[in-house]
Formats: structure tokens, sequence, C-alpha cells
């Protein structure tokens, strides 16, 4: 099929103009691609086409959503009532923002398998320091757009989540109270706080498309890592990503859409883990909600946050656990890659990911005696994690490495 | 003549150049954050009157300054005697932190008290930790409120969110997230009942 475009007149054209053949054939059909990839491979694309269905939902939600706190007839909010509009009378409204709420949800779930993935075969290592590298700075954008746009709809949850989140910055030395000010526009989160979110709301995801293509750029250059960690050979142990993994990442993204389709369908707020239930009462500044929690992809790190009696130690150290994701790749000192043959970096890197499980849970639910103690030995095994990394090649046995994959 | 050409001169007009429109560069930051900062009316809208004969006894009322929450509470002589006997278990006792935030008005005398009236509490609504609103748990023990509150309870507030104390005074008690006893702020009676807040 593509052959046959690039050998027809207006393809010659278009390529005497832009160079298209040499970029299809260095990025595509002639772009090698390690042969043993598995399953766990294909969420770097999801993540890509979840991304697409965001910003494309977004572009159609924006006609539509109005971001004031103004008061109406009702005795809502302008934002609170319009996203009710979208939902009640904008046709197909209800379709696009269940695509966009759940989107996100998704969006997180198929980059924590991504992120998952690469610590497990550790394609963090070089030569992939800086792809990994690019690969922290988006996820950070995504939590700062999630966080943003949680906002819009002007819920309780909305408010009291900027609420808290917003003083989280006020807990910082100096600059706290400026950056909070700047962040609010006002005294308190309002009005001018809910401009701003939708402007940076919609600014995050065009910055997020742009280092995207900068991810990939690099991955190109580097190329994928694979389940052994092996260094390949081009030919012997490579096939051209076009059309092999075109083909495979398709079939990923049949299943995915199977998936989001029916959570988009039957079950949109996911018993209120993606939507929750008190964003549905309009935001209210004189009443917290009982119990304040962020949505599920982000209460790991709110755990974090509450395993402090300090406050400005809690903020520091939700900071530093995020941080440490960057120098990662400069932790890790041993010189085998993938998991497979590193029998203590595998024990340890399951147990931080039942670690991360169990903070989120934390995070989830209301604060007991007992889930603050399992919060902090959860968070230090987080951090344990990491730091003992420069240390475990020392004692490690690895297992012998194959010749070739 | 090329031999002799003066890479020095030329240098330090490389970097004048350059170093001059970098702080051209950075200059234009300056209206952009600005804009970000709280407007001119947002600011005007920086005053409250309140009249607090309208707070019955024992009785507490949430009311709004800069689109912020505010507590007055109306403390019977019984809520009085529960600011007494806990001074170990504060953070702060004295409210020393932040003297600014109540210069206006505190004197010895009221320091435990964190109000120009003995009865009348009036303070900033948001846990000092991440600005929740506390809930109000004004009777000593926990028959009321289970086991959210310690044993020893002497009544006071409790924060849902990450579970901070106060007491009936707005004082922090020690093992609570919140760094600093709930905010106070500059007001004045201007007659008997009248309060402007701000």
């Amino acid at each position: 099929m593509l052959d046959k475009i690039m050998k027809s007149k207006l393809f010659g054209w278009v390529d005497e103009r832009t160079g298209a053949e040499a970029i299809i054939k260095s990025q595509l059909t002639e772009y090698e691609v390690p042969k043993n990839l598995n399953y766990m491979w294909n969420f770097g694309s999801l993540a890509l086409l979840v991304l697409v269905l965001q910003i494309l939902t977004g572009i159609f939600l924006a006609m539509y959503y109005k971001p004031s706190a103004a008061l109406t007839m009702g005795g809502y909010t302008v934002a609170f009532d319009s996203v009710e509009r979208i939902m009640r009378d904008v046709n197909f409204g209800w379709l696009i923002r269940y695509m966009h709420a759940v989107g996100a949800s998704a969006f997180f779930v198929v980059v924590y398998m991504h992120i998952g993935r690469g610590l497990y075969y550790g394609s963090y290592k070089g030569p992939r320091e800086l792809l990994w590298i690019i690969g922290v700075v988006i996820l950070l954008i995504m939590q700062g757009a999630a966080f943003f746009g949680y906002l819009l709809p002007w819920g309780q949850m909305s408010f009291w989540g900027a609420t808290v989140i917003t003083n989280l910055f006020g807990a910082l030395p100096v600059i706290g109270g400026f950056l909070q000010e700047v962040l609010r526009g006002g005294f308190a989160v309002g009005d001018p706080t809910l401009n701003r979110f939708f402007s940076l709301h919609y600014l995050f995801p065009l910055l997020l498309a742009a280092i995207v293509g900068g991810h990939v750029h690099a991955l190109h250059v580097v190329h994928s890592n694979n389940p052994t960690g092996l260094d390949v050979h081009e030919g012997k142990s490579t096939i051209p990503f076009h059309p092999y993994y075109t083909i495979k990442d398709a079939f990923g993204v049949g299943v995915f859409l199977t998936l989001y389709c029916y959570v988009v369908f039957f079950n949109p707020q996911m018993g209120g883990y993606f939507i929750e239930v008190d964003n549905y009462v309009p935001a209210n500044n004189l009443q917290t909600p009982p119990h304040i929690a962020p949505v599920w992809y982000l209460t790991p790190w709110y755990t974090i946050l509450r395993s402090f009696e300090s406050k400005l130690l809690g903020v520091v150290a939700m900071g530093a656990s995020l941080a440490i994701l960057f120098v990662l790749p400069f932790l890790d000192r041993s010189k085998v890659r993938s998991a497979r043959y590193r029998p203590v970096y595998r024990q340890m890197v399951y147990l931080f990911f039942v670690t991360v499980i169990i903070l989120g849970y934390c995070g989830h639910s209301a604060p007991t005696p007992t889930l603050k103690l399992v919060g902090q030995i959860t968070t230090a095994y987080y951090f344990a994690f990491f730091l003992l990394l420069p240390f475990v090649h020392k004692f490690e046995k690895t297992k012998p490495l194959p010749e070739e994959i | 003549m090329s031999d002799t050409l003066d890479h020095t001169r030329r240098n330090f007009l490389y970097v004048a150049a350059g170093g001059m429109g970098a702080v051209a560069a950075g200059a234009t930051i300056v209206p952009f954050i600005g804009s970000m900062l709280p407007a001119a009316d947002t600011l005007a809208a920086s005053k409250t009157e309140f009249d607090v004969s309208t707070v019955v006894d024992g009785q507490l009322v949430v009311i709004q300054w800069q689109g912020k929450p505010v507590f007055v509470v109306n403390r019977t002589a019984e809520l009085l005697k529960q600011i007494d006997g806990h001074d170990e278990v504060l953070k702060d006792p004295n409210s020393e932190a932040i003297e600014e935030v109540s210069a206006a008005w505190i004197t010895p005398e009221n320091r435990k008290y964190r109000s120009i009236k003995q009865e009348y509490l009036i303070m900033v609504a948001s846990c000092t930790h991440l600005g929740c609103i506390p809930l109000y748990k004004p009777s000593p023990g926990r028959k009321e409120w289970g086991d959210s509150v310690p044993e020893d309870w002497a009544g006071g507030w409790h924060c849902p969110c990450h579970g901070s104390l106060y007491d009936m005074s707005g004082r922090v008690m020690n093992g609570s997230p919140a760094p600093h006893n709930l905010h106070l702020m500059p007001y004045e009676y201007t007659s008997d009942t009248q309060v402007v807040i701000g």
C-alpha cells in the first residue's frame, strides 16, 4: 500500500519539495526495531493515540465550556452550568465529555504502564538517559494539565483540590507566597484562578505535543530497547518498523479502544475513580467536603505528602519523589539492563510496583492511623528503591546474558 | 592588518550585545507575570463588615473576607474555660509566630483568647496546612466526635483533610501537620457589635 503510494506521480512531486521519501524511509520502512519486542512495547503508541484523542475532544469541549465562577440564576455558577449543558443539551456533548474525562484516566493508565516497562527492562539506562528524562518532563506536564483540567467543572472536588495544591506552593520558603498569588490571581481560589487554569489547560497539551515530538525523535536516534536489554545488531536481530510494528501497534489500538469504549459508554465514572462523586456538587468556598482525595492517578504522591508531620517536609518529599526520576539513569550503575537477568533488581522493581499501588490506595482513602503508618512505610520504600540502586550492582550476581536476541 | 585583529574588543561587543538582549528578553517577563497577580478590583474588595451580635451563644458563623472563609464564634464562659490547661500540647500557645497578622490589636491580656473581645473569636477559617475548612467540634471528649479527636480532646476544631487539631482559640496542637495556629487578621470594632475586618 505505502510503496504504491510512494511510486505515484503526486508523491514524487511532494517528495521533490519536502524530502518526504527520505523521512518515511528513515522513520518507518527502514527504521530498524528489535524483533523481540513484547506487548509491553505497545503503550508508547497508545499514549500518542490518547494524547490525540484528548486534544481533539478538548477542542470541541472548549466550544461550549465557559470558564467563569459568576453565579447564575439557578444558584450555581456559569462554569458548572456550562458543563451540565454540555452533558444535557449539546448534541453528543455527553459523549465528548466522557471521552475526555475517561481519556484523562486512560492516558495515565497507559503512561504508567509505559514507565513501568521502562523501569523493568532498564530502558532508562545508557544511551537512553535523555530519552527517559524527556519522558519524565512529559509526565510532569501531564500531571499539570490534569490538575488544571480538574478545576474546570467547578465542583467541590475541583475547588478544594485546587485549594490544597495551590497551598502546597505556599509552603515553599521565600517564593511560596508569591507563587501562590501568581497561581490564584487573588487571595483564594476564585474566578481569576478558573480563567487562568483554563488558559493553562489549553496550553499544556500543546507543550506536550511538542515534547512528545522530541521524545520520539530521541527514541529514533538511540532506537528501542528490548526485553533482553541487549544491544542489537541491525539486520540480524531487527525488523523494519513498517509494516511489522505498525500492524502490532494497530492490534494494540484495537484492544485499547475496546476497553476505552466500554468505560466511556457503560461506566464513565468508574465508581467515582475517574469522575469523583463530590464533583457533581457545585463548588462552595465555605464548606470543605468531609474527605478530599485527588483523582486516582495523583494519589501515590498525595500519600507521600501526607506521610510527613511537617508541611514543608511533606511538600519537599512529594517534589523529591518526582524529581528523583530525573536522576534514575545515573543512580543505577549495573551494566545489565533488563530485570530478566538481574535477580535482585527484579525483586526490587516488583516491590516498587506494589508499593506505588499501595501508596495510591492510601491516598484515595480517608486518613486513619493504620493507613498513615502503611503510607509511611511505603513512602520509605519508594525512596529506598532509588537510593539503593547505586549499590545493588556491587553484590548482585547477574544471570548470564544470551549472545543475541 | 588581519594579524592584529582585536579579539578582546570583538568578544566584549558580543557579550555586551548578547547580555543586553538577555536583559531585555528577561524584562519582558515582568508584565506577563505581573498580569497574573491579583487585579486592582480583586485587591479593592479587601474589607468586610459584620455585626457580631447576630451570632448566638456557642454558635459558629462562617463569613467571607477577601474570598476567604472566616470563622466568627461566640464563646460562652464554658467554652472560654476549655482554653486553659493544655498549653503543653500546643505548638505555639502564645501565638508568637507570624506576629504581624494580629499586631493591630493583640495585647498580653487577650493573647490566649486571640481576640479583642474574649467571647468573639474571629479568625481565618483555612487550615494552615493546606487550606481546608476545619470542622467545629466544641464539646470536650470523644462523646460526640468518636475517634476523629484524641481521648483528652479539649474542644476546638478538627481538619477533615489531614487531621490537624486546634483548640477553642484556634491554636494548633502537637502532632498536627499544620505548622501554625489558625491565622488571625487585622480588625476593629467600629461600635459595640460592629466589626470591620481587613
